[in-house]
């Protein structure tokens, strides 16, 4: 029977008390699933999720406390607004963004919280193993999930979540709220740019590659990966290496 | 390189500010290639060149030395330098004759701020002679200066 | 009561003419307000690859205006900056003018670029015609100038990432959008163009095929600094073309779109991106231009249009193509086109459209605020006889603006618009200006050299063969090198805040560029460690560009080689740099005019208005030259009536002494202080002094021997048949009118750009006077360039047929038995047609005064291989000479119509004024000096100096040769031959030049 792996990062403070953790390592087999116990939800950087999920992870569950409530006052919105983007950019990886959960829970109350965990679990088997275990795991998939991965250490992606609910709940900086709709779409945008642009590095710094070869791999129009090889070119991210007759080959450069 | 085949020519160029040296940058504007042995060193004018300078050059290893100004008889920017450059390269190319230095390893030439391709042909040329005529004969070993 | 008037100059827009009228005003001692909408000044020409026909980098020519424009203490830049409302008449405005916030205080910014590296979110980069990308928050190009970040507010979200990561606290999120009322005496508007939105041809499928695009979007893909790096890229797939079409006239000649008017520089600038495409493509690229008329009329812009066809292969086809398809499988384009009458398709792989000139948005706007009249097309409406006014007092125009046109021609036009605004506030000259004051020079007499050297990356043109680090990292280990570093572009404002700073951080005591030539650049250079208290003489500069990088394109190693030994040599010089004093010389405010014709009187008459005496020196026994032939313009104003009232006022003016039966015959002495020799056909003579002198000698006509001229009484030039026609002495059935006569022909290749407008004239005349006359017109290209194509269109609308013909099927006249018969091939029928006309137009070329030569060795400036005068800079010097002093207006310079002379006479007059206005002259310090100890008094020196700078002076019964400072030019003749080696030759010394010989040849030997 398949038997899921999948890591819990819970929070401190949403963990019921029964469940017993040493100190150090911080993570204890659970019969269902491998708990990573953290101080706050709104830590999880989304780079160690996707990681995770590259290391062979069947799902990933994240539990902290129910809004409003946070020890760290909005830790449980940055965690919301985190998995926001991942989910956006694992529906762009191919790994299901299923197998990603965010849930909220009381630490004085055990019983929801096995059933979310049960029922997270159970989603999983449905789901089955993650392409990326195994011998036959999905290289695609995988090299998308580190895109991905270095999409979301990159700047832009960590200042817009970071700032999300300043934005949409407060004020930006010239006193106005940016309707939730407006700013999810941006986001989408970005991601989307963002995900493509570490696709296309991460690709080009394999093997020197021209626009069409690139714009057949990732399944895009060749145009669009011409406009983001010039904009990863003033951001040094590529360079062109040599022109083969008429066609231009472009290498990545490494990221300082 | 003592072998005529490998041989790469170092040639100090003396050229005038108002119309050897704007040749030259239009050479580059233009883009024209050119064999890449020169030196330039800029002087306001042809006129200015002492012969000084030109044997310093050949002592100091030159193989050639061009001096280029302005054409005859009055492009020249200040009146009649480019006349008295002709006068100092004709006596010193005698001297050259006496020291051993074949007289064509100096050249003078007349290149106007709209001759760029002239400018690269007087290169490719002096590089193609000079690499036939061999080193300076005043370089021993082939290249350092005793 | 007096008339308050007030000595500022709003210049609105500030593209090439703008800054140019800025500069001009400026360095005449007025108050400039310089307003551009935009973030940065430049205007279109800062996005340009390169310029025609010199193939200039664009970049490169300009940037130095743009910094000195932005350094100049007289001119005050308004960015995003609107004219909102203006009261007041000329002498006295008030404009109110809105400054849109750029939400960054621009006193802080210093332009470091973090905060654009940092911000999440990107716009489309319209500076690069939207093929790129750039953050919300933004500079234009990176040699902006203001080098200022804006805020892009329509994308900018207000994440505070900017304000939290400025190191200068530059960023106000709240500032407002402000008001101001200026104080100005007179406005010049120069807000250019707006390129044709080329969706509006939508057979053209721009916006639906993306491998068709816009001149000005190939523009930014040649670019270095463009979105591809220069290289050409296929926006569909990012593969380089192998087959180019060049579309000309898209917005252009177009009555349907109800753009009749010709933009008058496209031809040139599409001949120009086939040739720099070929130069930027690796393999072989077929270009085709597809045209109605190739208008090449400029100055020496035949031959450049030659060597496209010669040297470069670019095919040349005369089509207007109907449209164009696409294969959606390769996005590949189909042209459909007609030629020599048969429908062809062809298969291209890209296709560009060389899109026209349209009136700025929003100028109805302008137009009422200010009170101006446009013409039909939006334009600013001038006349022929004042090509730089617009229809209210004190409110000038240059540039685009007042008609489409080149930079060359913006630029001239700037000057003139600068001359007349000066008119209005002459007396108000340096009231409102301040002085610029340098800090106190550093005394480094007793250090040791201490040498700084930026090494230029020039963006990828010097830094894409010449690897730039390698140069720093060698001149390092050099002696006396205290401080290296590589910049993107030395030549921007930014690096020579830089510079200043490295002076002080690493006490720099001499200073050395690696860049591009010291022709163009020293003098920005020099400024900049001025400011920094250094003398400017401890500065040098080593050209790797022309030198190295341009001209070794595919030797790397050797070019970086090279780059290392020119640095070397110069190093090795400037460690014996001495800082030098610049002799200060007076300037007597008198001018010498050559030539009486209307570019010489205007240009006289503009100096007169400044206050200045002029010498105005004509050959004739009266004023007038050219226009006095003229009996009606093809705008039909009446020229004699001008001409009258041109000539009354040059007489009148009291400033002016008119010089009658004369020639100048000598010319002595150096800007400021010329000396110069009226003679007179009585044998007379006459010594002046004048500060300037302005060349206004003018053109002669083409003497014809073709088609039976002076052997046929039918066969005439065109002026002739203008001056039949005026007299009523015309008669005849059937005229043709035969085309480039002495022009475009092997011994003058040149386009002469007056005589397609002559023969339209005449033309038009003969159809108003006699509608039932035949009038053909037998032509190589009709180049009747900007509005003057609606002549064209009412031409033909008129029954005037106009018949192509080449140099391989030249029209041949013979008389039989006292009738004229002519016989052309009809391309379009494809036949040979025999005409009997009772008159044959030939419509002669313009040539060079054949005195020209005489006048250029007196005054000692160069011509053309036509025999023009040739000016300093074809582009951006149009009517100065490389000789401080000198000046040229008219048709010395080259053919052109009475506006073009009158707007470049007015440009002369400006050019000249900028010197003479003042009273003393700051000169050359790179001169000669004698050292009396070594002096043998042999006066070697003192006949070799071309100049009589030399004098030999008796002292204590020893005579020895001294210097008159103020008459050396610096040449250096005199030290080369000095037998005691008693002159030194200020900053080329015999050791100088000596160690950079020796540093050129041999590696340093440390010590």
């Amino acid at each position: 029977m398949f038997r899921p792996r999948i890591i819990g990062f819970v929070c401190n403070w949403a963990l019921p008390k029964r469940i017993e953790i040493p100190s150090f390592p911080r993570m204890k087999i659970y019969p269902k699933m491998q708990v990573v116990q953290v101080m706050c939800v709104g830590r999880i950087d989304p780079v160690i999720v996707l990681d995770t999920f590259a290391k062979g992870a069947d799902g990933v569950l994240l539990v902290g406390c129910p809004l409003p409530d946070c020890h760290f006052v909005k830790g449980n919105i940055q965690a919301e607004n985190k998995t926001k983007i991942l989910k956006k950019l694992l529906s762009l990886t191919g790994l299901e963004p299923e197998r990603l959960q965010l849930e909220w829970a009381y630490a004085t109350e055990i019983e929801p919280f096995s059933t979310i965990v049960d029922a997270f679990r159970n989603h999983i088997i449905k789901l089955g193993q993650s392409p990326l275990v195994g011998e036959n795991s999905d290289e695609k998939i995988l090299s998308n999930i580190l895109a991905a991965k270095n999409a979301v250490a990159d700047f832009s992606l960590r200042v817009l979540t970071g700032r999300e609910e300043e934005l949409t709940e407060a004020m930006n900086a010239y006193g106005k709220r940016i309707p939730q709709e407006e700013f999810d779409d941006l986001l989408d945008e970005i991601v989307n740019r963002e995900f493509l642009r570490h696709k296309i590095h991460l690709l080009t710094s394999q093997k020197l590659l021209s626009v069409k070869e690139i714009a057949t791999i990732v399944n895009h129009r060749p145009a669009l990966i011409l406009r983001q090889i010039a904009d990863m070119t003033s951001k040094h991210m590529i360079a062109l290496d040599h022109v083969e007759e008429t066609t231009p080959l472009y290498k990545a450069l490494e990221v300082k | 390189m003592n072998e005529k085949g490998n041989f790469e020519p170092k040639i100090v160029g003396f050229l005038c500010n108002w119309c050897a040296y704007a040749g030259a940058d239009l050479a580059g504007v233009s883009r024209i290639q050119y064999a890449p042995n020169i030196r330039i060193i800029r002087v306001m004018c042809s006129g200015r060149v002492d012969p000084v300078f030109i044997l310093e050059a050949f002592k100091d290893g030159a193989d050639a030395v061009l001096v280029a100004g302005c054409h005859l008889p009055s492009d020249c920017h200040y009146i009649n330098g480019n006349y008295k450059a002709q006068a100092r390269v004709a006596l010193l190319k005698k001297v050259l004759e006496n020291f051993g230095i074949e007289p064509e390893r100096l050249r003078l030439e007349w290149v106007s701020a709209s001759e760029g391709d002239k400018f690269a042909n007087i290169m490719n040329d002096m590089v193609e002679q000079i690499k036939r005529l061999g080193p300076n004969p005043m370089k021993k070993d082939g290249g350092k200066i005793s | 009561m007096a008339e308050v008037k007030v000595g500022a100059v709003l210049v609105v827009g500030g593209g090439v003419a703008g800054i140019q009228a800025a500069l001009d005003l400026a360095d005449s001692g007025f108050k400039v307000y310089l307003l551009d909408q935009s973030p940065s000044i430049g205007g279109v020409m800062a996005r340009l690859d390169k310029t025609f026909p010199t193939n200039d980098c664009s970049m490169c020519i300009l940037a130095p205006k743009l910094v000195a424009t932005g350094r100049h203490p007289n001119i005050n830049l308004i960015t995003k900056g609107e004219l909102i409302e203006l009261n007041g008449k000329a002498g006295n405005f008030e404009a109110r003018v809105r400054k849109q916030s750029r939400y960054i205080n621009e006193s802080k910014c210093n332009g470091c670029g973090l905060c654009a590296q940092k911000c999440p979110i990107e716009a489309v980069d319209t500076f690069n015609e939207n093929l790129s990308s750039r953050s919300a928050i933004y500079v234009d190009y990176p040699q902006a100038v203001p080098l200022k970040f804006t805020i892009d507010r329509e994308k900018c979200i207000g994440c505070r990432t900017c304000q939290e990561i400025c190191k200068t606290k530059a960023i106000e999120y709240d500032q407002q959008d402000s008001e101001t009322v200026l104080k100005i005496g007179s406005i010049i508007l120069a807000p250019g163009f707006e390129p044709f939105d080329a969706t509006q041809k939508s057979e053209y499928g721009y916006g639906r095929y993306l491998n068709v695009v816009t001149s000005l979007e190939f523009e930014r893909i040649l670019s270095a600094s463009g979105p591809y790096g220069g290289l050409v890229l296929r926006s569909s797939d990012g593969e380089i073309p192998k087959k180019i079409a060049f579309i000309q006239c898209v917005g252009s000649r177009d009555a349907q779109i109800g753009n009749n008017y010709c933009s008058a520089a496209c031809c040139m600038y599409g001949i120009k991106e086939a040739i720099i495409a070929k130069e930027h493509v690796p393999i072989k690229l077929s270009c085709s231009i597809f045209y109605i008329d190739i208008r090449s009329y400029g100055k020496e812009f035949d031959d450049y249009y030659s060597r496209a066809q010669e040297e470069y292969n670019i095919r040349f086809v005369r089509s207007r193509p109907a449209r164009i398809t696409e294969d959606p499988r390769t996005n590949n384009l189909y042209l459909h086109y007609v030629e020599d009458g048969d429908p062809r398709i062809e298969e291209f792989d890209m296709v560009v459209l060389s899109i026209g000139m349209q009136a700025p948005k929003n100028v109805e706007t302008l137009a009422k605020v200010l009170g101006i009249q446009l013409n039909g097309y939006n334009f600013c409406q001038t006349s022929v006889f004042s090509p730089v006014e617009t229809s209210k007092p004190g409110i000038f125009v240059c540039g685009a603006f007042a008609a489409p046109k080149d930079i060359p021609e913006s630029v001239a036009q700037a000057s003139g618009a600068a001359a007349k605004a000066i008119a209005v506030i002459a007396s108000e000259r340096g009231k409102e200006i301040v002085e610029k004051e340098y800090k106190p020079e550093r005394d480094v007499s007793q250090e040791e050299p201490r040498i700084g050297v930026f090494v230029c990356h020039c963006g990828i043109n010097i830094g894409g063969v010449v690897n730039v680090l390698e140069v720093v990292e060698y001149v390092k280990k050099l002696s006396n090198v205290a401080y290296a570093e590589a910049n993107l572009y030395t030549c921007s404002q930014d690096t020579q805040g830089i510079i200043r700073e490295r002076i002080e951080e690493h006490d720099l005591n001499r200073v050395i560029v690696a860049s591009c030539t010291p022709r163009t650049h020293e003098p920005l250079f020099r400024e900049t460690v001025q400011e920094a208290g250094l003398n400017p003489y401890l500065f040098e500069m080593v050209n790797i560009r022309d030198q190295c990088s341009w001209v070794h394109m595919h030797q790397p190693k050797e070019a970086t080689g090279k780059a290392k030994e020119l640095v070397r040599s110069v190093i090795a010089k400037a460690r014996l740099l001495k800082p030098l004093k610049k002799p200060i010389i007076k300037v007597t405010p008198i001018g010498l005019v050559l030539g009486g014709g209307v570019s010489g009187m205007t240009a006289a008459l503009e100096l007169a208005k400044q206050g200045f005496e002029i010498h105005l020196v004509e050959r004739e026994k009266r004023l007038g030259g050219h226009l006095r032939q003229i009996r009606y313009m093809l705008e039909g104003r009446n020229p004699a009536e001008y001409l009258a009232l041109l000539i009354e006022e040059v007489m009148k003016n009291k400033k002016i002494r008119i010089h009658l039966n004369a020639e100048v015959t000598e010319v002595n002495g150096f800007v400021g202080n010329f000396k110069s020799k009226i003679s007179y056909d009585n044998g007379e003579e006459k010594e002046v002094e004048n500060g300037i002198v302005i060349i206004a000698t003018g053109a002669t006509e083409y003497k014809p021997v073709e088609y039976l001229y002076g052997k046929s009484s039918g066969v005439m030039t065109q002026r002739e048949l203008e001056e039949k026609l005026a007299e009523g002495e015309f008669k005849a059935e059937t005229v043709v009118m035969i085309q480039c006569i002495g022009a475009r022909t092997e011994a003058q290749p040149n386009c002469a750009r007056i005589c397609c407008g002559e023969a339209l004239k005449n033309a038009l005349k003969i159809k108003e006077i006699y509608p039932e006359t035949e009038v053909y017109v037998l032509y190589k290209d009709m180049r009747s360039y900007g509005f003057k194509e609606d002549y064209y269109r009412e031409a033909s609308a008129k029954g005037v047929l106009f018949i192509n013909y080449t140099d391989d099927k030249k029209p041949k006249v013979t008389n039989k038995n006292g009738k004229l018969e002519i016989t052309f091939w009809e391309p379009i029928i494809n036949e040979e047609i025999t005409l009997e006309p009772d008159v044959i137009a030939l419509s002669v070329a313009t040539i060079p005064n054949p005195d020209n030569k005489r006048t250029a060795e007196m005054v000692k400036v160069p011509l053309t291989k036509d025999g023009f005068f040739l000016e300093a800079h074809m582009k951006l010097r149009p009517v100065d000479f490389q000789t401080d002093g000198i000046f040229l207006c008219g048709m010395a310079h080259s053919p052109k119509f009475v506006d073009e002379s009158l707007a470049q006479a007015c440009a002369a007059a400006a050019r000249a004024g900028t010197i003479i206005c003042k009273k003393t002259l700051e000169m050359e310090g790179a001169i000669a000096h004698v050292d009396e100890n070594f002096c043998g008094g042999c006066r070697i020196c003192e006949n070799l100096c071309p100049y009589r700078a030399i004098e030999m002076k008796e002292k204590d019964g020893e005579v020895t040769a001294h210097i008159i400072e103020a008459l050396c030019k610096g040449c250096g003749i005199c030290g080369a031959a000095c037998p005691t080696k008693a002159i030194t030759m200020g900053h080329f010394t015999n050791e100088e030049i000596m160690a950079q010989v020796k540093a050129t040849l041999l590696e340093e030997v440390k010590a």
